[in-house]
């Protein structure tokens, strides 16, 4: 496996931010919200979080692998994909839709 | 890499004698000298400096290390290649060498803090907002939901109130 991209599964992912605190770089920004679910025969709802975005800023990323070591539900993992090589900035942060492992596109 | 690598660790009063030693045996390739910030490692605040030396032929190598407490004798008089590690050493981490260059690197001489010191803040890192300071529990108005009772998480390396104060 090459170590050239770390991708997001995002169905895995619970919103549990250790990624983002860990990341000696400051790299990944995460936005998520609280809803409550309410489960058949449970007595009360249940809190889950909902990912609203999650983006990893590629120009600052310096693939040490410490969100993917980090996260406890698999949500991020090594891939053979390749962060854009481009002159602007902004196309280096990449969002849920960019981030998703090859060959799921 | 070298097909065996053996760790050492020694005492640095021991340091000069155990390269040359090393040197005289056929270790003779000189790859690197660094350090190794042991704060909060083992309750000690002393740094640590490694070496690694390898036979011409990498098939051994030898990495040798050493708590210091900001001193150690140099090892460019031995290895001369040494000189350039040891100027980065002492620009990074603040570690003299004795009998060394004292001439900076890289650095400019009056920029502070050794940078590679995890005891040395950032400026930075208190400038910039911390990604993981936000929580799903609250919201962007500061309520909160939930059991969100949590203290406010703090980014790694930065002191609390620091340039608050």
């Amino acid at each position: 496996m090459k170590h050239s991209f770390i991708a997001l599964i995002e169905d895995k992912c619970t919103s549990c931010m250790l990624c983002v605190r860990e990341c000696p770089a400051w790299c990944i920004h995460l936005d998520s919200h609280t809803v409550d679910v309410t489960e058949e025969g449970a007595r009360r709802p249940k809190k889950v979080n909902v990912l609203d975005s999650f983006e990893i800023d590629y120009s600052l990323c310096m693939y040490c692998g410490v969100c993917i070591d980090v996260c406890p539900f698999d949500a991020l993992a090594w891939d053979e994909h390749r962060a854009l090589v481009t002159n602007n900035r902004e196309d280096m942060l990449l969002g849920i839709e960019e981030l998703g492992p090859s060959g799921s596109s | 890499m070298p097909k065996s690598s053996t760790w050492e660790k020694v005492e640095p009063a021991d340091w000069r004698s155990t390269i040359e030693e090393l040197r005289d045996r056929g270790f003779i390739f000189f790859d690197f000298l660094t350090g190794v910030d042991q704060e909060n490692v083992d309750g000690n605040n002393a740094c640590e400096v490694v070496a690694h030396l390898a036979t011409k032929d990498l098939s051994d190598s030898h990495f040798i290390s050493t708590q210091v407490s900001g001193e150690l004798p140099s090892i460019t008089d031995l290895i001369p290649a040494a000189q350039w590690y040891e100027r980065e050493c002492t620009e990074m981490f603040g570690i003299k060498f004795i009998g060394g260059s004292t001439k900076p690197l890289l650095r400019h001489e009056n920029l502070g803090r050794p940078p590679l010191r995890k005891s040395t803040v950032l400026a930075a890192r208190v400038l910039t907002p911390w990604p993981g300071g936000a929580e799903p529990e609250i919201k962007e108005d500061g309520s909160k939901v939930g059991n969100a009772s949590r203290r406010r998480q703090r980014p790694p390396g930065v002191p609390e109130n620091w340039l608050k104060q």
